[in-house]
């Protein structure tokens, strides 16, 4: 090794631990973001029989508020009158373990506090299933900045990220409307006020 | 003076112009062509050619044709992207009312399994 391959060592290791040390310091960068960077999951495409994929940014929603003219559509207008984004990957596999924890890992690594905050988070061990509502919101506890649903189940993938004021109990009241299922009784759901844990 | 002399100055003295002499100069001036009138009036005449105007016509019907297929595809388009964000729209928000609906029954499912003295 000559002087000048020395010299290259030394200030890409000092670059490396400088940029540790700004990692362990500091949050990520997208920790504050309702925009979730869900990229990572676009492989999982190749692997799924099924795969949704919606990516709607302010422009395209504006565009769709414009066609969403049925009697229909009025509460679903409602719900994106004022979002700033809505994207959606939802992958249905044939077989399980077609993802791995890593994957949602990486979506869990960008929900991450003071903003980012879950509200709910229902596992069925049973069953191997998990889902996680989280929501971001401003430090004074303003309105809503976005939301995010992680939906783990062994045949399915579902990460849904909401960039904006989403009415969470406009968006639960769409069950039966919309061509949306009716998931049975459910009783009517009350604001969320903390974080709510539970495992099955 | 010799006679030639004398022709000389009777041809070269100076005459008055006849009466009306500069008015008829003027009125055979007018009828005259002015410098570059004659390009403008062959350009003119060239433009007044029947031939011409129907081709004319015809350029501009087509030039008014492609504006409204444009117009039209533009607008097709337009109508296409908005069905599409309009049905993706319907789709995220189904996708993500059960997913929430789902989470929420699983919570109260769990509530209601546990006794009151555990919560």
């Amino acid at each position: 090794m000559n002087v000048t391959q020395g010299k290259i060592h030394i200030n890409a290791a000092l670059i490396l631990a400088g940029a540790m040390l700004l990692g362990a310091f500091n949050p990520p960068a997208f920790a504050q973001n309702p925009k979730l960077d869900i990229k990572n999951l676009e492989p999982l495409a190749k692997k799924a029989s099924e795969v949704v994929d919606v990516n709607l940014d302010g422009t395209l929603l504006k565009l769709a508020s414009k066609f969403m003219t049925d009697e229909d559509d009025k509460e679903g207008l409602e719900i994106i009158k004022n979002l700033k984004g809505i994207y959606v990957k939802n992958f249905e596999f044939d077989k399980p373990g077609e993802y791995s924890q890593a994957d949602v890992e990486a979506i869990h690594e960008q929900l991450q506090r003071p903003l980012w905050s879950r509200i709910v988070s229902a596992q069925s061990k049973k069953e191997g299933e998990t889902t996680e509502v989280y929501l971001m919101t401003p430090s004074d506890g303003g309105t809503i900045l976005g939301m995010a649903i992680i939906d783990a189940e062994p045949r399915e993938l579902t990460i849904v990220n909401i960039v904006g004021p989403i009415d969470i109990e406009k968006l639960s009241s769409l069950e039966g409307k919309m061509g949306i299922p009716r998931l049975g009784k459910l009783e009517p759901a009350k604001k969320p006020e903390g974080q709510h844990e539970t495992q099955k | 003076m010799n006679p030639f002399e004398e022709k000389l100055r009777n041809a070269l003295r100076r005459k008055a112009p006849s009466e009306g002499f500069a008015e008829k100069v003027l009125a055979r001036t007018r009828g005259l062509p002015q410098p570059g009138e004659k390009t403008w009036r062959q350009f003119g005449a060239f433009l007044a050619l029947p031939v011409l105007r129907w081709a004319a016509a015809t350029v501009a019907v087509c030039l008014l044709i492609v504006a409204g297929l444009v117009h039209h595809q533009r607008q097709e388009r337009l109508r296409r992207e908005g069905e599409m964000a309009r049905t993706q729209v319907r789709q995220a928000l189904r996708i993500a009312s059960v997913k929430l609906n789902v989470a929420r029954r699983r919570v109260q499912e769990i509530g209601r399994e546990t006794p009151p003295s555990r919560l």
